[in-house]
C-alpha cells in the first residue's frame, strides 16, 4: 500500500504488516526490501500489507501504529554467523538495537516503549526476521556473491518461517456473503 | 604508562563510530581519536548513470537527511544543465525543505539533546533518553512532539512524493505543484509549527537557562572551541538553508570569505588522516595547521551555531528576536560554546516554522510554472544547501549526454570532523584526570561534546548487530586490559 498523498501511511486495510527494512543500494543491506517484494508476490495483499523502509526508530513506530501483527525483515551482522542464516527475534530479545534503531532520534525498542507510554496502537505481536549479511558499507545494487548464492534458500526459509509464525498469511481471505465470484 | 579508554559504539548517534581516549601515565588525557567507518564507492556507483537520476538515488545515502541530499542534488543538476528553476518551483522546494528542518530539529532536540539537560547528564542511563524526558515533562508534551514531527513528515510526503525517498526535483524544477486546498492546509500546519517552536524554546529557557549549573556548563564547561564558522546566507547575509552563498567568518566574527557554490574548491580542501575513514575539510586560504583552534587554524565548524555566527541575522522576525537574545545572553557574537548549538538549533526551528508560513502564504506558491526548459548541453554543476548538521555540497561532472562521469560530495558532518575530534579531546581533558573515576556519567558528558553537532555517520545502513555493546577499555601502555566497562542502553 503506497503512502497516501499528503499523509503518512495510515493503518492499512489489513491487520498484518510485513515490513522490509534496509537500503537497496548498499549491497546486502537491501535484503529486507528485496524479501518484502518477494513475499508480496507469494502472499495475497488481501491478508497483509507489504512495505519497504529505509528508516528506523520513530518512523518505524509511525508505520506500525494500528496493525495487530508486524513482521520486520532486516539484515544482521553477527560475529560468527554464516552469510544467509536466518534469525528470529522479538523485541524482548534486544536490550538495544543499533539499526532498526537507525535514526538520529531513538532506537526501535525505545520507540516502542515511547509508543506504549503515549498510548499508540502498538501491535500486539512484533516479530523480527534477520538475515546474516556480509557487506553493507559499499554502494551496489547487487548482493555479495556469498549472499547471492544462498538467496533462493533464504527466500524459502523466510517463507516457511512466516507460514509457521503467521499462519493467517496462508489462509484465503474471508469472503463477504454478499461477494460474488 | 599510557592507558586507553574506548567508547564504541557511540550512543544516540546516527551511524556508528568509536572514540579512543589515550591517557598519559599520570592519568590525564593525552589524546582522543574519533573514528568512523564510511560508506564507500558512491562516486563509482554513480558513474554512467543519467544525472537526473541522482536526486532520487542520493535520498538513499542517508535515512535521516534524505531531503537534504535531494535538494543539493536538485540544485546540482540545475547547474549541470545551466538553468534556474522558475520562482514557484524554487519556493516549493524550499517549503519542502523547511518542513524537513522542522521534523529533524524536533527529533534531535527531544530525543538526543533534551535527555542530557532535562534528565541530567549524569543521570542513570536507563532514564537518559526520550522516555526520561517524557517522564519529566509529561505525556501530553511527548504526544505533541510525535504529532508535530508527523505533521512535518506529511508535508514532506505531499510536496516530495514520499516523506523519505523524495522524488520532487527534476532538472530545472519540480514534478508537481500545489493546489489551493493543499496550500491552505500547510498554512494551518505551519502556524502549529511556530507555536511548537516557541514552546520548545520556552522549555530550553526554563529547564536549561533556568539552571545555573547548566548555564555554567554551556559558558565555562570543557565544551568551547574557537574556530571559524561557516553557513549559507542570502543576499542580505541572513541565514538561508536552501539558497545563497557560503559565508565564513573568523573567530572574531569578521568575514573571511564568501563564495558561490561553483567556487567551493577555491576555499575548501580535504585532508586524509591514517586513523580515520572520514576526511577532514579545512579552509584552503589558511591551510592545515593541525588539530588546533584559534584564528590561525584552518579548521572550521558548519553547525547551527556556526550558521548563526556566520550570518548577520535571521530573515524572519520571531527567530531574529531569539537570535538577538541568544547572543546577548551568551556574551555577543561569535559564540564558541559547543553546547550552545542546541540553543541555535531551536532558533533555527523557529525560523523554519516561520519560513513555512511565509512560503505557504506566498502568492506564487500555487503557480503553474514548475520547470524551466533545458536548452544547454549538460556539463558540470555544484549544488549547496545547508543540511541540518552542516553545509552540504554536491558536485557532478557529466558528458554531453548528461551521463555522470564523476561525483563528489562533502556532507554536513564531514565539515565538522576535525572540530568533533577537538571537542571530544577538550571534553575528555576537562573531565578525566588522575584520581577521577571514569563513570558512565563522565563518559556521557564526553559524548555530549559530539552529540551537540547532531552528527550523521554511515546512517544509511540498517543491519542489526545482535546487541549494542559500548565497551570502554582501559589498558596499560603495552595493551594489557586492566579494566573494561560495558555500556548498554
Amino acid at each position: 500500500m503506497d503512502p497516501q498523498p499528503g499523509g503518512i501511511m495510515p493503518a492499512g486495510k489489513n491487520k498484518i504488516l510485513i515490513l522490509g527494512i534496509g537500503n537497496d543500494i548498499l549491497t546486502d543491506d537491501g535484503i529486507g526490501p528485496r524479501l518484502c517484494d518477494f513475499l508480496r508476490e507469494r502472499f495475497s495483499d488481501t491478508v497483509a500489507d507489504f512495505e519497504k523502509l529505509n528508516v528506523g526508530g520513530l518512523e518505524v513506530l509511525e508505520f506500525i501504529d494500528g496493525y495487530e501483527t508486524v513482521v520486520i525483515i532486516d539484515a544482521i551482522k553477527t560475529v560468527l554467523g554464516r552469510i544467509g542464516d536466518i534469525y528470529l527475534f522479538t523485541p524482548d530479545h534486544f536490550k538495544e538495537t543499533l539499526h532498526i534503531s537507525n535514526l538520529h532520534d531513538t532506537s526501535f525498542i525505545t520507540a516502542l516503549k515511547l509508543g506504549r507510554s503515549l498510548e499508540f496502537n502498538i501491535p500486539g505481536r512484533i516479530l523480527i526476521i534477520a538475515v546474516e549479511i556480509k557487506e553493507d558499507m559499499v554502494f551496489s545494487e547487487s548482493f555479495t556473491s556469498e549472499l547471492a548464492e544462498r538467496y533462493v534458500e533464504v527466500q524459502e526459509n523466510v517463507m516457511q518461517h512466516l507460514e509457521y509464525l503467521v499462519p493467517e498469511l496462508s489462509r484465503p481471505p474471508e469472503r463477504s456473503p454478499l461477494q460474488v465470484n | 604508562m599510557k592507558r586507553r579508554i574506548t567508547i564504541d559504539p557511540i550512543t544516540r548517534l546516527e551511524g556508528h563510530g568509536k572514540i579512543e581516549i589515550f591517557l598519559k601515565d599520570d592519568g590525564d588525557v593525552e589524546n582522543v581519536y574519533f573514528q568512523v567507518p564510511e560508506l564507500r564507492g558512491f562516486e563509482k556507483f554513480c558513474e554512467g548513470r543519467p544525472v537526473e537520476e541522482l536526486p532520487q538515488i542520493v535520498t538513499k545515502i542517508c535515512g535521516v537527511c534524505p531531503g537534504c541530499h535531494h535538494m543539493a542534488s536538485g540544485k546540482a543538476i540545475d547547474a549541470v544543465y545551466g538553468v534556474e528553476p522558475p520562482p514557484t518551483a524554487k519556493k516549493l522546494r524550499e517549503l519542502f525543505y523547511m518542513a524537513h528542518f522542522v521534523h529533524s530539529h524536533i527529533a534531535h532536540f527531544y530525543a538526543l539533546a533534551a535527555p542530557d539537560f532535562v534528565v541530567g547528564p549524569t543521570a542513570a542511563k536507563a532514564e537518559r533518553n526520550i522516555l526520561g524526558v517524557i517522564n519529566k515533562v509529561g505525556v501530553d508534551i511527548g504526544t505533541e512532539v510525535i504529532r508535530q514531527r508527523r505533521i512535518a513528515q506529511e508535508i514532506q510526503a505531499l510536496l516530495g512524493g514520499h516523506q523519505t525517498h523524495v522524488v520532487m526535483n527534476i532538472p530545472g524544477g519540480v514534478r508537481k505543484g500545489l493546489t489551493e486546498e493543499q496550500r491552505a492546509d500547510i498554512e494551518g500546519k505551519a502556524k502549529g509549527f511556530i507555536d511548537f517552536a516557541k514552546f520548545s524554546l520556552k522549555i530550553f529557557n526554563d529547564v536549561v537557562l533556568g539552571n545555573k549549573d547548566y548555564v555554567e556548563l554551556i559558558l565555562n564547561g570543557p565544551y568551547s572551541l574557537t574556530l571559524h564558522s561557516m553557513g549559507l546566507v542570502d543576499e542580505n547575509n541572513k541565514v538561508n538553508f536552501y539558497d545563497g552563498k557560503v559565508r565564513v567568518v573568523d573567530t572574531e566574527g569578521n568575514e573571511h570569505c564568501k563564495y558561490a557554490p561553483e567556487d567551493y574548491r577555491d576555499f575548501v580542501a580535504e585532508r586524509v588522516e591514517p586513523w580515520s575513514y572520514l576526511k577532514f575539510p579545512y579552509l584552503k586560504k589558511i591551510g592545515w595547521k593541525g588539530f588546533v583552534d584559534g584564528k590561525d587554524s584552518g579548521v572550521y565548524q558548519a553547525t547551527p551555531l556556526a550558521r548563526l555566527n556566520a550570518a548577520d541575522g535571521m530573515a524572519t522576525p520571531l527567530a531574529q528576536t531569539e537570535y538577538e537574545r541568544m547572543f546577548e545572553v551568551l556574551g555577543g557574537k561569535p559564540v564558541h560554546s559547543t553546547l550552545a548549538m542546541h540553543w541555535a538549533r531551536l532558533v533555527e526551528l523557529l525560523y523554519s516554522a516561520e519560513r513555512c508560513l511565509e512560503l505557504s502564504t506566498d502568492p506564487e506558491i500555487t503557480g503553474k510554472d514548475l520547470r524551466s526548459p533545458l536548452p544547454n548541453i549538460p556539463n558540470e554543476g555544484v549544488g549547496i544547501v545547508e543540511a541540518q548538521r552542516g553545509t552540504l555540497t554536491h558536485h557532478y561532472i557529466t558528458d554531453d549526454k548528461g551521463m555522470v562521469l564523476k561525483a563528489n560530495l562533502i556532507v554536513g558532518t564531514t565539515n565538522n570532523n576535525a572540530a568533533i575530534c577537538m571537542s571530544l579531546k577538550k571534553a575528555a581533558q576537562g573531565l578525566i584526570s588522575k584520581g577521577v573515576e571514569v563513570t558512565d556519567g563522565i563518559l556521557n558528558m564526553i559524548e555530549m561534546a559530539f552529540r551537540a553537532y547532531d552528527p550523521c555517520f554511515s546512517c544509511a545502513t540498517h543491519s542489526l548487530p545482535g546487541e549494542m555493546p559500548m565497551i570502554v577499555n582501559i589498558r596499560e601502555k603495552d595493551g594489557t586490559l586492566i579494566r573494561s566497562v560495558i555500556r548498554r542502553n
